[in-house]
C-alpha cells in the first residue's frame, strides 16, 4: 500500500455510496456504520500513503507527484484518463477530508438520530467524501471537473435535506445555481487548455505554460476563467451569497461542506493551478482583490448577524476571503496551512453550535445566553474555537494568521496588510460577541435556557478531538513536529510553491497581531459584556451602517432584482418563443397539417370494390400512355 | 401458317373482354371469371410468344401451366370468400358490400 494505490481512498467511500443508495434500507441502522467504516478506513489508508510519501521525499532529490490510474475512454487522439497524482498538496487535503468526514459522520450519528431520511443523510456523506477525495487527487482536469460537479450536487443533496421547509429548498437551489456560475468557468477554461495544448493533464500544461506555448491572451482567459471556478466554490465575491444560507442544511453538513472541506476546492483549485496563476502577470492580483473584498464584506456582517450559524458562517467567508489573499501573495504554504488549521477550527465551531441547536432548537443568539452552566464542554470548545478563529496565542489560528501577515507584509503592498490587520480586529470581536452572547450573561430565553444539556458521546467525542487538535495543529509550522510525524521538516518544507519556506517569525508583525487580537477581544467584552447596551448604542448612532451590514450590503436585494427584470424577462421571451414559434409552429404544426392532409384524403376510400378496379384500370392505361410516349 | 400478331390480338381482345367484366359487372361470381378471361389472355400472349420466339425452349409454356395453377388456386380461394360474403350478407352484389371504408 503505497502512492500508487491512492486512488483506494476514495473508491471505497464511493463503493460504499452506491451500496447505501441502491440497498441502505435493507441494512441494519439503515447503513450508517458501512458510511462511517469506509471514510474510517480512507483515513487509515491516508497514513500508508503520507508514509509513503515522506518515505519519498526523505529519499531526497528531485521529487515528481507520483501518478497512478488507468485509461478510460480513447477517441482518435482524445485520451480521458482516471488519474490520480500524490503529491504534498493532495497530502494535506486527503488528511483535512479525510478526517474531518470521519469526525462529522461520528458526530452525525448523534445528531441525525431519528431523522427521517437517516439512511440517505449517510449515503450522500459518503458520497460528498468520495467526491472530495477524488476532487484533490485528480491529476487531470476532466476528472478533477467531474468531481468538482459531484461535490457541488452532494451539498445540494445536503443544503436541502430538509426540503420540506421552503426555505431550505430556496437555499440548495440558490447554492446549486450560484456556485453553477463559477463552474461553468472552470469548464470553459479546461477546454480552452485543452485546445490549445490537447491534453487535459496537469502537469503537461503547467510545463506548456511555463515553456510559452500557450499564446498568452488565450492563456489569461482560461486562468481567469479557473479563478471563476474557484470563487464560485469557495463563496469568494461576488459569488459569497449562497454561503450563508447553507446553513439551512444539518449542521454538520455545514461543519464538513461548507467550512472544512468543499469551500476550501476553490482555494485548492488556485494552488494546485498556481503555475499557470504564476505564468500569467496580474491574474494573482486578481486573487487578491477578491479576497480582499470577501474578507472586509463578510467580516463587518459578522458583526451584526445573530443567528449562531450564520456568524460561523461569515467568518468562514472570512477565512476564505484571507486564504486567497495568501494566495495572492504566491504562497501555497501559507494558503495550505490556513486550509489545515482552519478545516479544525471552523468545523469544531460549527459542530458545537450543532451542539446548542440540537439541545435547544434555537438558532438566535437574541434567545440565548448563559448556556455554558447548562453545556459546558460545549461552551469550552465553542469558545476554544472562537479563539482560535480570532488567532490567540497559541491555538491553530494564530501560526497560520502569522504566516500570512508575514507573507502579506513581504508580497503585497502595504495597504492590503493593513486591511488583513484590520480584519483581525474585527474577527477578534465578533468571535468573542459570540461566545459573549451564547455562553455568558443571564439567560435571555427561559425555555431555551431549559432544554440546553450536554450532548451524547457520538457528538461530544468529535468535539473534543477536534478541540485537542485546535490547541495542536498550529504545531505543524515547527521543524519538531515535522520531523516526529516524519515531515522532512515544518509544513513550509513539506508544501511549497518553489522554495522550501522554513518557519519564521517576525517581531513586529507577531506583536502587533497579538496586540490587535487582544484589543479585539477586550473590545467585545467592552461592548457585548453583561447585557451588550454598548453594542447597541453604537447600533443606535449610526443606524443607515447598521441596517446596511444587517441587510448584508444589499446584495441579495440587488440579485433579487437582477433575477425579477432581467433573468425572468429574459426567460419569458425565451419562453414565449419555444412556446408559440418552436412548440405550436414548428411541431405541432406540421403534425397538424399531416393530419389534416391525411382527412382530406381519406374520403377516397369509398369501400366499393368497382371503384378500385377502375382506379387501377385508369392508372395502367394512363402509365402505358406515358411509357408509349416517352419511349417513342 | 397462322401470324403471332393473330395470336396478340386474340390474347388482346379476351383481355379487353376481362377488363370490362371486372368493371361492368356487380355479382362477385362474374368479376371472379372476368379475372379468369384476363388470366387466360396472358396464357395466350406467353405460349405463342414461346412458340415464336424460343420453341426449342420451354419457359413460355411453363409460366403457361403456372398461371394455369395459380388461377386454380386463386378461384378455390376466392369462391370461399365470396360464398362466405353470401352466407353472412345474403347478396354477391359488390356494390352493396362497402364497409371497408372511412
Amino acid at each position: 500500500m503505497g502512492m500508487e494505490q491512492a486512488w483506494l481512498i476514495p473508491a471505497i467511500p464511493a463503493a460504499a455510496a452506491g451500496i447505501l443508495i441502491l440497498f441502505g434500507k435493507y441494512l441494519p441502522r439503515k447503513g450508517d456504520w458501512l458510511s462511517v467504516l469506509a471514510i474510517g478506513t480512507s483515513f487509515v489508508l491516508f497514513f500508508f500513503v503520507l508514509h509513503d510519501l515522506t518515505d519519498a521525499l526523505a529519499r531526497g532529490g528531485e521529487f515528481t507527484a507520483v501518478h497512478s490510474g488507468r485509461e478510460w475512454v480513447r477517441i482518435g487522439s482524445f485520451n480521458l484518463r482516471i488519474g490520480f497524482q500524490v503529491d504534498q498538496l493532495a497530502a494535506v487535503m486527503l488528511a483535512v477530508v479525510s478526517f474531518i468526514s470521519l469526525m462529522v459522520q461520528v458526530y452525525s450519528l448523534g445528531y441525525m438520530k431519528g431523522d427521517k431520511r437517516y439512511g440517505w443523510y449517510f449515503a450522500v456523506q459518503s458520497l460528498f467524501a468520495a467526491a472530495m477525495l477524488t476532487l484533490v487527487l485528480a491529476d487531470n482536469f476532466l476528472l478533477l471537473y467531474f468531481a468538482w460537479e459531484g461535490v457541488g450536487l452532494c451539498s445540494f443533496l445536503l443544503i436541502g435535506h430538509y426540503h420540506e421547509r421552503r426555505s431550505a429548498a430556496e437555499a440548495a437551489k440558490k447554492a446549486f445555481i450560484t456556485t453553477r456560475l463559477g463552474d461553468v468557468g472552470l469548464l470553459i477554461g479546461a477546454i480552452l487548455l485543452y485546445r490549445s495544448v490537447g491534453t487535459f493533464d496537469m502537469s503537461t500544461i503547467f510545463d506548456a505554460a511555463r515553456s510559452g506555448q500557450i499564446d498568452h491572451a488565450y492563456l489569461t482567459a482560461a486562468v481567469l476563467l479557473i479563478l471563476l471556478g474557484a470563487m464560485g466554490k469557495s463563496a469568494q465575491f461576488p459569488f459569497h451569497v449562497w454561503l450563508p444560507d447553507a446553513m439551512e442544511g444539518p449542521t454538520p453538513v455545514s461543519a464538513l461542506i461548507h467550512a472544512a472541506t468543499m469551500v476550501v476546492a476553490g482555494v485548492y483549485l488556485v494552488a494546485r493551478t498556481m503555475p499557470l496563476f504564476q505564468v500569467v502577470d496580474g491574474t494573482l492580483v486578481a486573487v487578491t482583490a477578491v479576497g480582499l473584498i470577501t474578507t472586509f464584506m463578510s467580516a463587518t456582517m459578522g458583526l451584526v448577524m445573530t443567528d449562531i450559524k450564520r456568524v460561523v458562517a461569515y467568518s468562514t467567508l472570512n477565512s476564505l476571503g484571507l486564504m486567497f489573499i495568501a494566495l495572492g501573495a504566491g504562497s501555497v504554504t501559507v494558503a495550505l496551512l490556513y486550509v489545515f488549521t482552519h478545516a479544525f477550527f471552523k468545523a469544531l465551531l460549527f459542530l458545537a453550535s450543532g451542539s446548542v441547536y440540537h439541545a435547544t432548537d434555537e438558532l438566535e443568539v437574541t434567545q440565548m445566553g448563559g448556556l455554558a452552566k447548562k453545556m459546558p464542554v460545549t461552551a469550552a470548545v465553542f469558545t476554544l474555537g472562537a479563539m482560535s478563529m480570532a488567532g490567540l496565542v497559541p491555538l491553530a489560528g494564530f501560526w497560520n494568521k502569522d504566516e500570512l501577515l508575514l507573507s502579506t507584509f513581504e508580497n503585497h503592498n502595504i495597504f492590503v496588510y493593513l486591511a488583513v490587520l484590520v480584519s483581525v480586529l474585527i474577527t477578534a470581536l465578533y468571535m468573542t460577541r459570540l461566545v459573549l452572547l451564547v455562553f455568558t450573561g443571564k439567560p435571555r430565553n427561559e425555555h431555551v435556557y431549559e432544554h440546553a444539556r450536554e450532548p451524547g458521546p457520538a457528538m461530544k467525542l468529535p468535539l473534543v478531538l477536534l478541540g485537542v487538535l485546535t490547541v495542536f495543529a498550529g504545531f505543524v509550522v515547527f521543524d519538531g513536529v515535522g520531523h516526529l510525524m516524519g515531515f522532512p521538516g515544518g509544513f513550509g518544507e513539506f508544501l511549497f510553491t518553489h522554495e522550501p519556506e522554513a518557519f519564521r517569525i517576525n517581531a513586529g508583525v507577531t506583536a502587533s497581531s497579538i496586540v490587535l487580537v487582544l484589543v479585539g477581544i477586550a473590545g467585545g467584552f467592552y461592548f457585548w459584556g453583561g447585557a451588550a447596551e454598548r453594542a447597541k448604542a453604537v447600533g443606535e448612532a449610526v443606524p443607515q451602517v447598521y441596517s446596511l451590514l444587517r441587510n448584508k450590503f444589499y446584495m441579495d436585494d440587488a440579485y433579487q432584482w437582477v433575477i425579477d427584470r432581467v433573468v425572468l424577462v429574459v426567460a419569458g421571451v425565451v419562453y414565449w418563443y419555444d412556446r408559440v414559434i418552436v412548440n405550436d409552429t414548428g411541431v405541432n404544426g406540421t403534425a397538424d397539417a399531416t393530419r389534416f392532409g391525411g382527412f382530406l384524403l381519406k374520403f377516397h376510400e369509398t369501400g366499393l370494390m368497382p371503384n378500385y378496379a377502375l382506379l387501377m384500370t385508369v392508372g395502367v392505361v394512363v402509365l402505358a400512355v406515358v411509357a408509349f410516349i416517352v419511349g417513342t | 401458317m397462322i401470324r403471332l400478331e393473330s395470336f396478340l390480338v386474340l390474347s388482346a381482345i379476351l383481355f379487353s373482354l376481362g377488363v370490362y367484366g371486372v368493371l361492368a359487372r356487380r355479382h362477385a361470381v362474374l368479376i371472379l371469371m372476368s379475372v379468369e378471361l384476363m388470366l387466360n389472355a396472358a396464357s395466350i400472349n406467353m405460349v405463342a410468344f414461346a412458340a415464336y420466339t424460343s420453341p426449342e425452349r420451354f419457359t413460355g409454356v411453363i409460366f403457361a401451366i403456372f398461371i394455369i395453377t395459380v388461377a386454380a388456386a386463386e378461384v378455390g380461394l376466392a369462391l370461399a370468400i365470396v360464398l362466405r360474403l353470401f352466407r353472412n350478407r345474403t347478396t354477391a352484389n359488390v356494390d352493396e358490400v362497402h364497409q371497408l371504408k372511412w
